[in-house]
């Protein structure tokens, strides 16, 4: 709908340019929540990969650990060892900054991927079932109804219960996480589906989709180029959330013992173990990586929010 | 119409099948409930004299069939850990989170279209904006992290609410209820915030972003044009006209209420299902995680059936599908 | 009259203020059943110790003294034992108690159903010789039979039968799962399983009571840091464990008080003795090394458990030189020292058993059975990475943790081990007898270790009664599983109890903790 009037610009002007120009950079540039949320991401993100260049230790190299810098507070030297530690250490005597770096890549990689692959299910089974009805919607639905049936952490946790059972225990480790991503998407893909297929249905009786129809477009151009772009609007805001989501998901798994491995931590096998340490007064231990991942959470669903008054042109 | 919900019953029915089968199929992948049935001095013999007699020596389907077979009929079988019916176990244990589930969903519902409408309608203020930020807090840290926060500050730093449990409750028949002491409603209060947190916030973003939307939708333009007070345009046209996807989104959203008390039940030591169904997993309780997934199946289909009847009746245009369908 | 009345009212009230408390209590396991012969836990043996009674029962200090029997004696030269039974004792619901009901008990805790009939494995027969004496033939000489039988609990035979309940039902419970009737110092007045069991004191108690409590309350509270919040918050007088890192702060609270001891489990390192080959490891088919006694020994060397103490115990644990704890009888003074911490001289051994290059193998941890122990596993990951051998690290839920065990899957595991007897000889039977299921032997020794000379000792230190000739076989076997490395022994677990400043109890060695010796003040 927006694209419909070209912009009288000179045709050397960069595609840059003209990005800069456009109303959603516009916004961007008037919009001090989204450039603080974005930087803080942008500056996260990168952290988390180089973590390796920046973190000073390598937390998951087992050989690199001494036992007795456990539980050194940040910046005061180790009473045994001497060391100094920017943001203390852990139990394990691993440093608390490498450790959030390390653990906030395997945080980032699961989500993202984990919402990714939920997306795309979602929508694709969204749209099929709207557009076709039918049989194929039934199925589709029903599938979705067993899916709903088992709520999202129980899901994950049957899963993972059978990936530990059917993979060789010499790869477990190394599986947890892609079990961990495959767990959350098959959670959250229903969300997809249900309110594209909701936006879809109200879309597909309008007039722009039944001129397609009968001017004899084929169905799957009709479905993803003129009610795709329609129906994009709530996918976003569940994305966005299903990010922030999807990272706060694994944390809670890992509350319940199906998370990331504890010699690889993510951020929230982090807080787990931090939150054993709630009372004892090492609480450097769960609040450095809590505020991690409180920040990037947060940037991303405030993202989110501006991300969706933005590429709603009826809001502006 | 009627043909359409007789319909949606039969495939929901064939739904529940299928969760059974998925969920029973799992069962052995969770762990062996004889070692926690057995002590420290069992033999080997002990080990499969047990396992005889608890049927887990018989091929899966076997098993599938005599769990499905005492469902039908109600009869869910026998916890191992307890040695009592599980049926009786989970009438025992529903009202506990029955009433926790109600209590947030409430809670999550009213705060969340109050507070969507309220900042879809002040969309620039400077107190939206601030709902907006802070209510983002709550979904930006894990229930379980919150549940402790609000622990370690109300009832160890504070001291001013219980750190577990449902304080005292009141039977009335076989449902015992914690709304009718002191004790029971503030015990209430900490759980109810942690569960309904993250519903809440979802909620009324949801209805902030349609709202937003509808408002400037071309009906409710010329509503304005035609002089209609901004009261009847925000609630009349405006929110009515939100309640389609909302209604789906809270429809789905009750149900993992009861999913996510998992969490919730398990840091406040709150006697419902959801901790039941923990502690069925740590003991490997297999009769007890079958039926509760079962419960939950029929809940979630029911819920669901609800929505997308509601559906159907608000939205008119949807008939036609309906009963194309 | 009406006067009188009144200053007796007053008079008892003023009685009961003084006295009277309730008190509430948490653990993180329910007793899954009221049965004391259905399962043999702790968690179960425990809580009933405060209902049931046996013949014998554990003083404060694990010392064995008369309960329902007031004394006992050996027959001939050993051939069984003889008890004499008190008289006057009633169980709770009013019925007497006598020979009948340690004979009905006898035959309920050692059938096929029971989970505590291992411990009747010595007894040929029981026969009452009258209203209060009753005969237990052994097979043969037994010295710790009355030691071996404190948790062995008397139930009345009328309500029993009365009730339907005379095989113990783990499988599908009967009355006896959910109800009580004891001669114990507190009746059961209220179960909901998983949710709390109230007890109330028993009037008609033979013994004198030191206690002061009315009525006490028992919630299990799985999560730790719940736990520990119920305690401060005072919503709880009484939490068993704290976890071990609260304890400091626990101590610095003026409201809260820790009680620590040591406990009397071992946990220590175990490995596969069998196995041709590893199972989890990047060079597949590489030789089993751990069936080399000089690399067992390596690891024992590059375990620095005097580190895992002074961190991960914070200072509440004691190592462990052997199988058992020195609380326990025939421990081994002789063999007190552990293998000392020595990278290099690991490294050297491993070099001299030829893996100098190192090698990679798969480790088992719990994750929710002993305290702080996926916590410790990794920490003996670090420390083996620094004398080059590489351990995957697999933690798992108690749960799946047995069977995987049972299975053989893994190289290298933990355990810790609680001998049921308080002796020596018990992880001997269990841990180290080569595996024999006719005999009950080695029931948990998942490496297939087999000495020939261990094997040999067992049944004489068994039916063995001089003291010092029992004591030197178990110091021979002793020194045996130090010499082979059978396991490494790291530490003793610690026992960690927190409880409000106003209550005064006792706390055990195995754990249990009985309401009769708590006053609340």
């Amino acid at each position: 709908m927006t694209d419909t009037i070209e912009s009288p610009k000179t045709p050397e002007q960069s595609r840059f340019a003209k990005f800069w120009d456009s109303d959603f950079a516009w916004s961007f540039r008037h919009s001090p929540v989204a450039i603080v949320a974005s930087a803080v991401v942008v500056l996260l993100v990168l952290a988390a990969i180089f973590a390796p260049l920046i973190a000073p230790h390598n937390p998951f190299d087992p050989a690199t650990l001494n036992l007795m810098n456990g539980f050194t507070p940040p910046g005061t030297p180790n009473a045994f060892t001497q060391e100094s530690f920017l943001l203390g250490t852990d139990d394990q005597g691993r440093d608390v900054f490498s450790t959030i770096l390390y653990g906030m890549r395997i945080s980032l990689f699961v989500g993202a991927s984990a919402v990714l692959l939920a997306m795309i299910i979602g929508v694709i089974l969204g749209l099929v079932a709207a557009y076709f009805g039918g049989w194929v919607e039934t199925l589709i639905m029903r599938i979705a109804d067993v899916q709903l049936t088992f709520p999202a952490i129980l899901v994950a946790m049957l899963i993972f219960g059978i990936a530990k059972g059917v993979t060789p225990p010499e790869y477990r480790n190394e599986m947890a996480i892609y079990v961990l991503i495959i767990a959350i998407a098959l959670s959250d893909w229903v969300q997809f589906a249900r309110v594209v297929r909701g936006a879809a249905l109200v879309e597909k009786n309008k007039e722009y989709v039944q001129a397609a129809r009968l001017i004899g477009r084929g169905s799957i151009p009709i479905m993803f180029r003129h009610i795709l772009p329609n129906v994009l609007s709530p996918v976003l805001v569940i994305a966005t959330i299903s990010l922030a989501l999807a990272i706060i998901a694994e944390a809670t798994l890992s509350f319940l013992g199906v998370g990331a491995p504890p010699t690889q931590p993510s951020l929230g096998t982090l807080i787990r173990i931090g939150q054993g340490f709630l009372f004892s007064g090492e609480w450097w231990i769960l609040f450095f990586p809590s505020c991690t991942l409180l920040a990037l959470a947060l940037s991303v669903n405030l993202l989110g929010d501006w991300l969706r008054d933005a590429l709603n042109p009826k809001l502006r | 119409m009627f043909a359409y919900i007789v319909r949606r019953m039969f495939q929901s029915v064939i739904v529940l099948l299928v969760v059974g089968l998925v969920a029973f199929s799992m069962f052995r992948f969770v762990g062996d409930p004889i070692d926690n049935m057995l002590g420290q001095e069992r033999t080997q013999a002990d080990i499969d004299r047990l396992r005889t007699e608890l049927g887990l020596d018989q091929p899966f389907p076997v098993q599938y069939f005599k769990f499905l077979k005492g469902a039908v009929q109600g009869d869910f079988g026998v916890s191992y850990r307890q040695g009592r019916p599980v049926s009786t176990i989970l009438i025992e244990r529903a009202p506990a989170t029955l009433e926790l589930a109600f209590v947030s969903g409430f809670l999550a519902i009213t705060m969340g279209i109050a507070l969507g409408v309220f900042t879809a309608i002040r969309r620039q203020g400077v107190a939206a904006n601030v709902i907006m930020t802070v209510s983002l807090l709550g979904v930006s840290l894990p229930t379980f992290l919150i549940g402790i926060l609000l622990i370690y500050v109300f009832s160890i730093e504070l001291g001013v609410l219980p750190s577990f449990g449902r304080g005292e409750t009141v039977m009335i028949g076989s449902w015992s209820t914690g709304f009718l002491t002191t004790s029971g409603l503030k015990a209430l209060i900490l759980p109810a915030i942690t569960l309904g947190l993250y519903q809440m916030t979802l909620i009324m973003r949801l209805v902030r972003s349609e709202m937003l939307e509808v408002m400037r939708a071309d009906y409710v333009r010329f509503a304005r044009a035609r002089g209609l007070s901004d009261r009847v345009i925000n609630f009349r046209h405006a929110l009515k006209n939100t309640l389609v996807p909302v209604i789906t989104i809270t429809g789905l959203q009750l149900g993992s209420i009861i999913a996510f008390a998992i969490i919730t039940e398990t840091v406040f030591q709150w006697p419902g299902v959801g901790l039941l169904f923990i502690n069925a997993i740590q003991f490997v309780d297999i009769p007890v995680m079958a039926a509760y997934l079962m419960l939950i199946s029929v809940m979630f289909v029911s819920i669901n059936l609800i929505v997308d009847l509601l559906y159907y009746a608000i939205d008119p245009r949807l008939r036609v599908d309906a009963r194309a369908t | 009259m009406i006067l009188r009345n009144s200053a007796i009212a007053l008079a008892v009230l003023a009685a009961t203020s003084a006295q009277a408390a309730e008190f509430k209590w948490a653990s993180t396991t329910d007793p899954q059943t009221m049965d004391p012969h259905a399962v043999n836990s702790a968690p179960v043996l425990g809580f009933l110790n405060n209902v049931y009674e046996g013949l014998v029962r554990r003083d404060k200090d694990m010392s064995v003294e008369p309960a329902l029997a007031v004394s006992w004696e050996t027959i001939g030269d050993g051939e069984g034992w003889r008890f004499k039974l008190r008289e006057g004792v009633t169980f709770h619901d009013g019925s007497g108690f006598d020979a009948q009901d340690v004979l009905f008990s006898y035959q309920r805790a050692s059938g096929e159903a029971a989970d505590t009939r291992s411990w009747f494995a010595p007894i040929s027969e029981v026969t009452v010789v009258d209203d209060y004496t009753v005969d237990f033939m052994t097979t043969a000489p037994n010295p710790l039979f009355p030691s071996s039988i404190a948790n062995w609990m008397i139930m009345d035979q009328g309500w029993t039968e009365a009730n339907d309940a005379v095989v113990p039902d783990k499988e599908t419970g009967n009355y006896a799962t959910l109800n009580a009737n004891g001669t114990g110092a507190f009746k059961v007045t209220a179960r909901e399983p998983g949710l709390r069991t109230v007890l109330e004191p028993f009037e008609g108690w033979w013994d004198q009571a030191e206690h002061n409590i009315t009525s006490a309350e028992f919630t299990p509270i799985q999560n730790p840091a719940t736990a520990v919040a119920a305690l401060l918050s005072g919503d709880v007088d009484m939490i068993n464990p704290v976890p071990i890192q609260d304890v400091a702060r626990l101590q610095q609270s003026g409201d809260v008080e820790v009680i620590q001891g040591i406990e009397a489990r071992v946990i220590m390192l175990g490995f596969d003795h069998q196995a041709e080959v590893l199972k989890y490891t990047d060079d597949a088919g590489k030789p089993n090394p751990f069936r080399d006694p000089r690399v067992r020994k390596a690891v024992a060397q590059a375990v620095n458990v005097d580190a895992i103490l002074a961190t991960i115990m914070r200072g509440n644990a004691e190592a462990a030189s052997q199988l058992v704890s020195p609380a326990m009888s025939g421990y081994s003074q002789a063999n007190a020292d552990r293998p000392a911490f020595d990278v290099e001289a690991a490294k050297a051994l491993l070099a001299e058993a030829g893996h100098a290059d190192g090698f990679s193998f798969g480790l088992k941890c719990p994750n929710d059975r002993y305290l702080n122990d996926e916590a410790v596993c990794q920490a003996v990951v670090s420390m083996l990475a620094q004398i080059g051998i590489t351990a995957e690290l697999d933690a798992m839920p108690v749960r799946n943790y047995w069977p995987e065990l049972r299975e053989d899957k893994y190289d290298m595991y933990l355990l810790g081990w609680s001998p049921g007897t308080f002796d020596a000889e018990h992880p001997v039977r269990f841990l180290v007898a080569t595996p024999n299921e006719e005999k009950k032997l080695g029931s948990w020794n998942f490496g297939g270790f087999s000495n020939a000379r261990v094997d040999e000792l067992l049944p004489v230190i068994q039916s063995e009664l001089d003291a010092g000739n029992r004591q030197a076989m178990l110091d021979e076997v002793a020194q045996i599983i130090q010499d082979e490395q059978v396991y490494v022994p790291m530490y003793v677990q610690p026992l960690v109890w927190g409880t409000r400043s106003t209550v005064d109890l006792t706390q055990r060695p195995d754990n249990f903790f009985l309401l009769r010796w708590v006053t609340v003040n």
